[in-house]
C-alpha cells in the first residue's frame, strides 16, 4: 500500500490536472455557472426547512443551520461515492490504453468534491450570520474532521468503483443505499429525537459520529466529543483499508474486463 | 550496456466466455461452473531489449503484438512470467488520452502530459517544445473541440512524443496526419533513437522496421517465430505472408501441379487435361510440363524481387520436323501486360534437334519486377509461324519485395548528389 502511495505522488501532477478538469466541467456551459454549487444546497435547505421545519413542526431554534451543518457533508459523501461507483467504468479508455496509479481517478472526484464542499460552506456561513449563530474557536476542528470525512469517502470509492467493474449493479445497490442511509443518519433531526432503546444501533453506522461532529463545530459551537472523533476514526480508516485492499485485489484485471 | 527491457516465459491468456456473465444476478444464480475457453495470447515469450535498441514487433492481426505491449506498459498482468524494465516508460497505445474538448490545446498538454506521469516543471521546460512540434501555435489558445481531427492527432502526438521517456512503446499510431507531419514524427523517433532511448515499435509498415529499427521480432500465435536483424525477419515474414495467400488462393493449383506430374509420366496419353481454351496447336511438339525453379532448383511459386528464376520447360517431339522449332516465353502481370517476351529464335539460341524428349531451361539472374503477381506464357512452333503448342498462363508466381517501389519493371539505379 505504502507503494500505491508513493506512486500516486509521483502522478500528483495528473491528480491536480483531473481535480481541475472536473471542478470545472461541472458546471461548463451553464448560465449561472459556478453559482449553482451554492444555489444546490440552499435549495435543497428551503425544501428541507420547509419539509421539516413548517410542515412537521420540527421544534428546535435556528433549525435551518441544524440541518445545513448536517446536510453539506452527507451531499459531499453522498454525490462522491456515487460518482466514483463507476468511475473506472466511465473512464476506461484511459484504463485501458495507460499506465497510471488507479487509485487517482477515484482520489480526484474525492478531492474535487471536497473542494466543493469548502466552496458550499460559504452558504453555511451565511446562514449562520443572518441566524446569529456565533462562530466559536471550535471551527478549528474542522479540519480534522473534514480529513476523517475524506478519508472514509476514499476507502468507500475504491471498494465500489472496483467491485463496479465486474459487476454494474453496484451503482444501483449503492444509490439505495444512500436513500435508506439518508433516513437513518441524524441529519435533519438530533440523535436525542430517536427512541432510547435505538439509539446504540446508531453507533453502527458510521456517519452518526461524524455528523454530530460537524453539527457540534456549527451549530452547537462546541468542541466535538473525542470518542466520537476516535470512532468515526476507526471507522475512516476501516472503510480505506478495506477498500484498498479490494481495489488493490482487483486492478489488475480492469484493462480485461472494461 | 544494461538491459532495458528483459521478458523471461512471459505468458497471458484471455478467457473467452461462451456466455459472459454480466451482472451480480446471473452470477449468483449461475451454479454451473462458467463455461469459456483458455485462449493463449502471449505463450511463453522471452527476449531481452538492450539500452537504446530499437525494435520493430511484426506479426499478423491477433498474434499478440499488442498484448504483449500491454504487458510491458503494465496495463495488463501476465498470467506467468516476469517483466523488468529500467528507467520511465511512455507508451504510445492511444493519443489523446485524456482531452478534453472544451480546453485549450494548451491545457490539454498540461492534462495529458501529466497523465505520462510528467511534473509540471517537466511539461512547462517541454510545452513550447511541443506546441512548435505540433504546428498548432496559432490555434493552441483555442479549445480543441474547434480542432480538425488532424489538428487534434497532431496535438496529442506532440505531446505523447516528446515525453522523453527513457523506454517508449509505440503502437501503430505513426499514420497521423499528412506525409510531411508523419516525416516529422519518424525524425523525432529517429532522434530518440540517437539519444540511446530504446524504442519498442508495434507497425505494419515493414520500411518502417527495416530501415530504423535495429532488430525486428515476428510474433506468431503468441510466440517468437524469429528474432533478429530486420531485413531477414521481414524477409521471411513477408515470404509467410505470400505463401499463407498462395495456399488460399489456389488450393486448387496443387492439383493442377499433380496432374502435371502424371503427365510426364504416361506420355502417350494424348487426351490433355488442362484447360483447352487457354492451350492450343498442333501438338507435334508437345509441352509435357513448365516449372519455375528457385536458386536452389527446387519448384518454387514465390520470389523476391532480386531472387533468380529458372524456368524449366519438358518437351516430346513426336513428328519429325523439317526445320529447328522455336521455343518462347512471356511474362505477363496479372492484368495482362506484357513484362517481357522472347524465344529461341530471337536470341539466336541453337536448340540441339537431336534431343526428342528434353527440358529446356530458361535462366534469369535476378527478376527484378515489382512486388505483385505475375503469369507465365510458353510456346513452341515452327520458324513459319506453325503452332505446336502454346500455352497461355501455365504457370504463376508471386514476387514480393522489401522496397515500395511502383510500377513492373525494377530497374537497376543509384542516386547521387553532386554540389555545384
Amino acid at each position: 500500500m505504502f507503494v500505491n502511495m508513493l506512486e500516486v505522488y509521483k502522478y500528483r501532477e495528473m491528480l491536480k490536472n483531473l481535480v481541475i478538469r472536473d471542478l470545472r466541467t461541472r458546471y461548463k456551459e451553464s448560465v449561472l455557472g459556478f453559482l449553482w454549487t451554492l444555489l444546490n444546497p440552499i435549495l435543497m435547505l428551503i425544501i428541507y426547512t420547509i419539509a421539516f421545519k413548517t410542515i412537521m413542526r420540527m421544534d428546535m431554534p435556528n433549525y435551518s443551520v441544524f440541518l445545513f451543518s448536517g446536510l453539506l457533508p452527507w451531499t459531499f459523501l453522498q454525490t462522491v461515492v456515487s460518482t466514483n461507483t463507476s468511475i473506472i467504468v466511465n473512464n476506461s479508455g484511459l484504463v485501458k490504453k495507460i499506465y497510471f496509479p488507479h487509485e487517482i481517478l477515484p482520489l480526484s472526484a474525492t478531492l474535487a468534491g471536497a473542494i466543493n464542499y469548502l466552496l458550499c460552506l460559504i452558504a453555511l456561513f451565511i446562514a449562520m450570520l443572518y441566524f446569529h449563530i456565533d462562530f466559536t474557536l471550535s471551527l478549528i476542528y474542522f479540519p480534522l474532521i473534514l480529513l476523517i470525512e475524506i478519508i472514509f469517502i476514499q476507502g468507500l470509492s475504491l471498494l465500489f468503483s472496483s467491485i463496479n467493474v465486474y459487476f454494474r449493479d453496484v451503482s444501483h445497490i449503492v444509490s439505495i443505499l444512500f436513500m435508506a442511509w439518508f433516513y437513518l443518519t441524524p441529519i435533519f433531526y438530533p440523535l436525542s429525537m430517536v427512541p432510547e432503546k435505538y439509539r446504540h444501533l446508531y453507533e453502527l453506522n458510521p456517519m452518526t459520529k461524524m455528523e454530530q461532529s460537524y453539527q457540534a463545530i456549527f451549530y452547537y459551537g462546541q468542541a466535538p466529543e473525542i470518542k466520537g472523533i476516535l470512532i468515526s476514526c476507526a471507522y475512516a480508516l476501516a472503510s480505506f483499508l478495506l477498500g484498498s485492499f479490494v481495489f488493490n485485489k482487483l486492478k489488475k484485471k480492469y484493462a480485461e474486463e472494461l | 550496456m544494461d538491459a532495458a527491457i528483459s521478458v523471461e516465459n512471459l505468458k497471458k491468456s484471455f478467457r473467452v466466455y461462451q456466455e459472459k456473465p454480466a451482472t451480480l444476478k446471473e452470477k449468483l444464480l449461475r451454479i454451473r461452473k462458467d463455461q469459456y475457453k483458455e485462449i493463449p495470447i502471449v505463450n511463453d515469450v522471452s527476449f531481452t531489449i538492450k539500452e537504446g535498441e530499437m525494435v520493430g514487433l511484426i506479426g499478423q492481426n491477433g498474434s499478440g503484438k499488442s498484448t504483449l505491449l500491454k504487458l510491458l506498459t503494465q496495463i495488463i498482468y501476465p498470467a506467468s512470467g516476469k517483466i523488468q524494465i529500467n528507467g520511465r516508460v511512455s507508451s504510445l497505445l492511444e493519443l489523446g488520452a485524456g482531452f478534453h474538448p472544451d480546453f485549450t490545446g494548451i491545457e490539454n498538454i498540461y492534462m495529458n502530459a501529466s497523465i505520462f506521469g510528467l511534473s509540471k516543471k517537466e511539461i512547462s521546460k517541454r510545452v513550447d517544445q511541443i506546441i512548435e512540434f505540433s504546428e498548432l501555435e496559432e490555434f493552441i489558445h483555442n479549445p480543441v473541440r474547434t480542432y480538425s481531427s488532424g489538428m487534434y492527432m497532431r496535438l496529442a502526438f506532440a505531446t505523447a512524443i516528446n515525453v522523453e521517456p527513457d523506454v517508449l512503446l509505440v503502437d501503430e499510431v505513426l499514420a497521423v496526419g499528412d506525409a510531411s507531419f508523419q516525416r516529422k514524427c519518424l525524425n523525432r523517433i529517429k532522434e530518440l533513437k540517437n539519444k540511446n532511448k530504446t524504442i519498442v515499435l508495434v507497425t505494419h509498415d515493414h520500411g518502417v522496421v527495416e530501415r530504423l529499427c535495429d532488430r525486428a521480432i515476428w510474433l506468431q500465435a503468441g510466440k517468437i517465430r524469429e528474432d533478429g536483424p530486420p531485413t531477414q525477419v521481414v524477409n521471411e515474414y513477408l515470404k509467410y505472408l505470400a505463401e499463407q495467400d498462395a495456399s488460399r488462393e489456389t488450393a486448387g493449383a496443387a492439383e493442377e501441379q499433380i496432374v502435371e506430374t502424371a503427365e510426364l509420366e504416361s506420355i502417350e496419353v494424348e487426351e490433355n487435361t488442362l484447360d483447352s481454351a487457354l492451350r492450343w496447336g498442333s501438338k507435334d511438339i508437345e509441352i509435357t510440363g513448365v516449372r519455375t525453379l528457385n536458386r536452389k532448383s527446387s519448384q518454387e511459386s514465390l520470389f523476391a524481387s532480386v531472387d533468380s528464376m529458372v524456368i524449366e520447360i519438358d518437351y516430346i517431339v513426336r513428328k519429325k520436323l523439317s526445320d529447328t522449332p522455336i521455343f518462347g516465353v512471356a511474362i505477363h502481370t496479372n492484368d495482362r501486360i506484357r513484362v517481357y517476351g522472347t524465344n529461341t529464335q530471337i536470341d539466336e539460341y541453337e536448340l540441339d534437334t537431336t534431343i526428342k524428349k528434353g527440358t529446356l531451361q530458361f535462366s534469369i539472374p535476378a527478376l527484378q519486377l515489382t512486388e505483385g503477381d505475375y503469369v507465365l506464357d510458353v510456346a513452341v512452333h515452327d520458324t513459319s509461324g506453325k503452332m505446336f503448342d502454346y500455352h497461355t498462363e501455365c504457370k504463376a508466381f508471386r514476387v514480393i519485395s522489401r522496397v515500395r517501389d511502383v510500377g513492373i519493371y525494377q530497374m537497376p539505379h543509384e542516386w547521387n548528389t553532386i554540389k555545384r
